[in-house]
């Protein structure tokens, strides 16, 4: 072995993706500095307190906890509360300024990978569905944290709802709000909430309006078939055009529903937006800062979409998760890994080429070969 | 082909009667008609910008004020406009497009960025073109309106706020407009004072749409629907034209 010392990898971000990512490295055997800019681990299903994890409808703690415990427990370093501020790139070094409260800090690393995830779209910019105005209309994240927190009532006056629907791809799938692509995850995740609810509230009827199903995979019987089946969970193809106030602080959704070619008008206690998925502020900043390639829905490009999902346009910088586009935790997690062993790997094999005198100036697809 | 043979022949007796009624004034056997007006909205330049796709959610159908009231859906119209099928056009043509109201919520509404209530108008403009039974009917009567702005520029004038000319309105809409004349001049802009028309365009300008309408094919496309009425249009313009020149001479002009 040339390389003497262990590779130098630097983490960005400090969910799903980035703990599976750490995790591998430093079992690896690489010297690994995890970033994250909040002061907990676990990133946003953490940080927004999600509920149940679909399709086992395991707890969120159950299925992060165990990754972060190994994270805290191991000797990566961790720089919570931490931001990256500058990065310069060349000659297959990269020096990085970390800012936080304690001041600025510089460190050179060999690597860089980047998982710095998602963000949920912003409700408020489809106007007609009166986010913001309607005090009963919320975010489907919100509805995970009031799950998660077993503390089911409607905000408007905290009592338990009688009736909750659903509208799925709000900021997905739509050209005027310039969101072309499906977030792949809501779907499940809305149907797994409507199974929540009707598991701990029989009582409660609920709707799920859609323009398509798209519960993926095993994800299909899962949850789509169980919810209807087991749970009676009803499901109107068509989508809330309009939602006005009915009688008793009621909200009556208004759609068609275009499988029977008619208005539907159904008066609801609490209506739930499924948002979308969109490129977080951390990813974009540190796209910039890194000089990656963003494609057209504004994630970063992956060197190959097909063959090489974690490598990026520049060759010692690698991506995970959520911030190459959306996806489901399971998949953040094996991304982490996938990118903890090419850049693992690219940092052994370009040391071993500058040992030898070998020419450096490679790109990536050349070293997956 | 095997499978195609199995299916029952449609035969013409069983178009709606409407659709033969309009093709046989012209001549045409209503498959041609509809094979015409199918090839005509495929090949206008405004058929690829506002018909895109679609993802069948019903949002403009929901937020239309028109479905509310008629069997009529912007969802289906757009599915119309997007079917290979001639005859299922000019069946929609016969009735359903005259039900919008051209407030273009559907493309507010529209994900996909759609421009229904535009397809829509050019259907429209289709069924006026070949002269289709359903859009003389719709035109009848608007025949006054359209004498007045072809040839006044102007549209509406007050004293067309009639019951006989407007059943379909409020039907305290006479009484709610009081005294006209004192209303109209509280109008702060400057509208003549008078109830028979609007505001007054100068001559010059009146014969300058007139040629635009003339050299833009819209007495052409009319004269198909009400020739009676383009003969009343060109006669007060030919008039007009003489009087025009005769100012031009006296003044010198």
């Amino acid at each position: 072995m040339i390389c003497l010392a262990s590779p130098r990898i630097l983490v960005i971000g400090g969910g799903p993706a980035g703990l599976s990512a750490s995790i591998d490295l430093f079992e690896a055997g690489a010297d690994v500095v995890l970033v994250e800019k909040e002061d907990v681990l676990g990133g946003t299903p953490k940080k927004l307190h999600y509920s149940l994890i679909a399709p086992d409808l395991k707890p969120v703690e159950e299925v992060l906890d165990p990754l972060i415990r190994q994270v805290e427990s191991s000797a990566v370093t961790k720089k919570l509360g931490t931001v990256v501020s500058a990065i310069e790139n060349g000659n297959g070094h990269v020096n990085v300024t970390f800012t936080s409260n304690g001041g600025k800090e510089e460190a050179v690393f060999d690597a860089v990978i980047l998982a710095t995830g998602f963000t949920h779209w912003d409700p408020h910019k489809k106007y007609e569905y009166g986010y913001g105005v309607y005090p009963d209309v919320i975010d489907f994240k919100d509805f995970e944290k009031m799950l998660s927190d077993d503390n089911l009532a409607r905000p408007s006056n905290g009592k338990m709802p009688a009736r909750i629907g659903w509208l799925l791809c709000v900021g997905s799938r739509d050209r005027q709000v310039g969101k072309f692509y499906c977030c792949r995850v809501g779907c499940a995740v809305s149907i797994k909430q409507a199974m929540e609810v009707k598991k701990k509230h029989p009582e409660i009827d609920t709707y799920i309006y859609y323009m398509d199903i798209r519960t993926y995979g095993f994800w299909e019987d899962q949850l789509y078939w169980k919810a209807m089946e087991d749970l009676n969970v009803k499901f109107i193809r068509g989508r809330i055009g309009a939602i006005s106030k009915g009688d008793e602080g009621s909200l009556v959704a208004m759609a068609e529903d275009t499988i029977l070619q008619r208005p539907s008008e159904v008066p609801f206690d609490m209506l739930v937006l499924t948002t979308g998925m969109e490129a977080s502020q951390g990813t974009v900043e540190m796209a910039k800062l890194l000089g990656l390639e963003m494609e057209e829905h504004g994630f970063v490009r992956p060197l190959e979409a097909d063959s090489l999902p974690v490598h990026t346009t520049v060759e010692n910088v690698f991506v995970a998760g959520t911030a190459t586009g959306p996806k489901a935790i399971p998949d953040a997690i094996t991304e982490g890994s996938a990118a903890a062993i090419k850049a693992f790997n690219y940092v052994r094999r370009s040391r071993g080429k500058k040992a030898t005198g070998r020419s450096m100036k490679k790109d990536a697809r050349a070293y997956a070969e | 082909m095997s499978i195609l043979k199995n299916l029952p022949q449609r035969k013409d007796e069983q178009y709606p009667s409407m659709i033969i009624a309009g093709a046989r004034e012209h001549g045409e056997q209503p498959h041609e008609l509809a094979n015409k007006i199918f090839s005509e909205m495929r090949g206008d330049f405004r058929y690829k910008e506002f018909v895109l796709g679609c993802l069948n959610c019903g949002e403009c159908t929901t937020g239309c004020p028109a479905a509310r009231f008629y069997d009529f859906s912007p969802r289906e119209m757009l599915q119309v406009a997007m079917s290979d099928d001639p005859d299922v056009l000019l069946d929609a043509m016969q009735e359903k497009i005259w039900a919008c109201c051209q407030c273009y919520t559907c493309n507010m509404r529209c994900r996909f960025g759609n421009d229904i209530a535009g397809i829509i108008s050019v259907m429209r403009e289709l069924a006026v073109r070949n002269g289709l039974e359903s859009a003389k009917e719709v035109l009848k009567p608007a025949s006054r309106s359209l004498l007045k702005v072809m040839t006044h520029g102007t549209q509406v004038s007050p004293d067309m706020i009639q019951p006989d000319f407007f059943i379909d309105w409020d039907p305290k809409a006479v009484s709610k407009t009081g005294d006209l004349i004192a209303l109209r001049k509280a109008i702060p802009i400057d509208v003549l004072q008078v109830t028979d028309s609007s505001w007054e365009v100068s001559m010059q300008t009146a014969l300058e749409l007139a040629q635009i309408y003339e050299e833009s094919g819209v007495l052409d496309m009319l004269r198909s629907l009400d020739p009676d009425l383009v003969e009343m249009i060109v006669d007060i313009i030919s008039d007009w034209k003489d009087e025009f020149e005769e100012m031009k001479e006296k003044f010198g002009i």
